[in-house]
């Protein structure tokens, strides 16, 4: 038998414990549900570089074992500067009621706590493959301890955004977080969610959020993630989402956090007319290391793809983009576009990217593009030249770089927000 | 205004200029014509203070301070314009944002006080207008998709906003039609006053119809071989370059 990392031996250890504490261990099938997953994580193991898929990401770093926080002191609760009357905070992986606001949802959205309905027997939140070949998926599956719930009746719109909130403090002792998510949209209906992931820096901890997606005709998402872990934290997400006919799915990550992020996300289009739009950004910066790794599924006819994701980094910072467009026999009539580009400031940042298209149809239209470069030097002579200093200069062309991938996010309150957000980070470029 | 002694240049390890010693006193425009390759483009660049062109001797002074000292933004604040032969295109900028950076960018560095949006927009529709120059340029990023003729007359946009005391113009003519060049030259011709001065880089006489130089120099082979008043240019043209050289 082959020795397990040892991170994997610590859930292993931990796991005997786990199963009759866990949220929902009385009902059967949550139980059931969590030994499926524990047995794929003991047969799997954490991924190595020799994995294909992580041939860029090394989770070594991860998987030697996380230190925990030597005595930290207790941070406060940092405060939300996005502002919206339906907040859900979770801290250190668990609801917070005290910290939400959720008294004001419209009829026909729920917004509940996983803990909650795991402990109801809930079927809703019951999804798992039994196949599944993701490692933090299925440890997810096994450990899975809250996260919210999001459900929402036919026809119903929301039109405030939902802010969801994942706070990691110092001091509880807890090191990892396995949170899972679900959203359920109704027929035509149509909700904007922000999720904010937030740590304190310095302090260590692992987050490994599973978020489960699936939108019905014509429902509308508009899911927006901004990841600003601290820059000890381990991030590695996954969210799957099916789109049925005439759905829209529109996601935007931005990531300016974490040590070592991987935000993994799959799109399974189902229907005819459906769009799913994977559009982020990542500012990263000393040695932290982000991925983004999509799969985008066409599995019928007449249906839209699009991605673009930009990457600002410097000082040692490495990005990976592995973005995959998968077309199936007769799913004809799709369109399927991709780009990612990258601007290095600094000669010690790099950039990994493998685009991937496997078309099986003859009648589609598929496009990817990636480039990485450095600041265009003739263009930041040109803005000095006519009396803008250096530093002005720089941060006019990083800006105009990012600006229109910023100009995808559709709702103007998150559009300019994450503007805010990503003016902070080059103050200090 | 200006005054360049023995200045010696190199790009890449190879030197361009080998001792050019020039003088403009303000209210003067000197013309520099040469042969491809003479090193006109280096030296507006060296004037202009840009990376990678390093001066390896000589010194430059410009209203008696050495300019070599100075960043390119605090060249520019101080007065000294450069009309790119190539203008660069930036996509994702505006150019009615560039301008309004670079137009309070250079007041704050001068310790005058920045104007607001509306007055820069009055500001900048009368120096539009006064170059045929359409309004919707302004919101297109900075000469991204502009025509050859397009970008050279937004370089004379700026000059003229930014109202500078050395102008220097490298192959302005170079791409553009003679109507664009003559809404060129007269862009240009009307900063000509007194107080400031202008070197004009070209290698066809042409531009120099409607730029009329008090004077005229030939630079070959990194050094100034010539120098006379507007008839040289005319001379030049006549019997090329090569007949000089040869002299």
């Amino acid at each position: 038998m082959k020795t397990l990392t040892p991170l994997a031996q610590t859930y292993l250890d931990r796991f005997d414990a786990a199963r009759s504490s866990l949220p929902g261990h009385q009902i059967p099938v949550v139980a059931a549900l969590r030994e499926t997953g524990f047995a794929r994580f003991k047969a799997l193991d954490f991924p190595g570089r020799k994995v294909e898929e992580w041939r860029f990401t090394n989770l070594a770093p991860l998987t030697k074992g996380i230190e925990p926080a030597a005595a930290a002191a207790n941070a406060d609760l940092p405060a939300a500067e996005f502002d919206t009357p339906h907040v859900m905070t979770f801290i250190n992986g668990r609801f917070s009621p005290n910290e939400s606001h959720l008294d004001q949802l419209p009829e026909g959205i729920k917004l509940s706590s996983l803990a909650a309905e795991l402990d109801a027997g809930n079927s809703v939140v019951l999804g798992a493959d039994t196949e599944e070949n993701r490692p933090v998926v299925a440890l997810n599956t096994a450990f899975m301890a809250d996260g919210f719930v999001l459900q929402v009746e036919d026809g119903v719109t929301l039109d405030a955004p939902l802010l969801v909130r994942f706070v990691s403090l110092p001091g509880s002792g807890e090191v990892s977080h396995h949170l899972r998510n679900v959203i359920r949209l109704g027929k035509g209906a149509a909700t904007t969610l922000l999720e904010e992931h937030v740590g304190i820096d310095g302090h260590a901890y692992f987050a490994n959020p599973v978020t489960d997606i699936t939108l019905a005709e014509g429902a509308t998402l508009r899911h927006y993630k901004y990841q600003a872990e601290s820059d000890a934290a381990f991030h590695l997400a996954n969210t799957d989402t099916d789109l049925a006919t005439g759905a829209t799915y529109e996601n935007f990550a931005l990531t300016t956090g974490a040590r070592l992020a991987r935000n993994e996300l799959e799109s399974r289009i189902m229907g005819a007319g459906a769009t799913s739009i994977l559009n982020g950004a990542y500012l990263i910066r000393g040695q932290q290391h982000a991925d983004t790794t999509t799969l985008t599924r066409h599995l019928v006819p007449e249906n839209d793809s699009k991605q673009v994701y930009k990457g600002i980094l410097d000082g040692e910072a490495q990005g990976v983009f592995q973005g995959k467009i998968q077309i199936v026999p007769d799913a004809q009539k799709v369109s399927g576009d991709q780009l990612s580009r990258a601007l290095l400031l600094s000669d010690r940042a790099s950039v990994s990217v493998k685009p991937e298209l496997e078309i099986h149809a003859d009648d589609v239209k598929c496009s990817h593009g990636a480039s990485s470069g450095e600041l265009d030097e003739d263009a930041l002579f040109y803005l000095q030249s006519r009396g803008i200093e250096e530093k002005a200069a720089r941060k006019m062309l990083i800006d105009a770089f990012l600006a229109d991938v910023l100009e995808e996010i559709s709702d103007d309150a998150v559009r300019t927000y994450f503007a805010k957000v990503t003016a902070r980070w080059m103050e200090e470029v | 205004m200006l005054e360049i002694k023995n200045l010696h240049a190199t790009v890449g390890g190879k030197e361009i200029l080998k001792g050019i010693n020039l003088t403009i006193k303000a209210g003067e425009v000197h013309a520099v014509m040469g042969p491809n390759g003479a090193g006109k483009s280096t030296l507006s660049y060296v004037l202009a203070g840009r990376d990678g062109y390093e001066v390896t001797s000589g010194e430059v002074l410009y209203k008696g301070e050495n300019l070599l000292d100075l960043s390119p933004d605090e060249r520019a604040a101080k007065g000294i314009f450069l009309a790119f032969q190539y203008p660069v295109e930036i996509p994702g900028v505006a150019s009615a944002t560039f301008l309004k950076t670079a137009y309070n960018a250079q007041r704050k560095a001068r310790g005058e006080p920045e104007v607001d949006a509306m007055e820069f927009l009055k500001l900048i529709r009368v120096k539009t207008k006064e170059l045929g120059i359409k309004d919707d340029m302004l919101k297109r990023a900075v000469n991204v998709g502009f025509s050859g003729g397009e970008k050279k007359r937004n370089e004379v946009l700026q000059m003229s906003l930014l109202e500078p005391d050395l102008m220097l113009l490298d192959e302005t003519d170079s791409g553009l039609d003679i109507d664009a060049l003559k809404i060129a030259a007269e862009g240009v011709n009307r900063l000509r006053s007194p107080e400031r001065a202008a070197l004009v880089i070209t290698h066809y006489q042409r531009l120099l119809d409607y730029i009329v130089p008090d004077f005229v120099h030939v630079l070959a082979d990194g050094k100034i071989v010539k120098s006379g008043d507007k008839s040289l240019a005319h001379e030049l043209e006549e019997k090329g370059y090569a007949a000089l050289s040869a002299a």
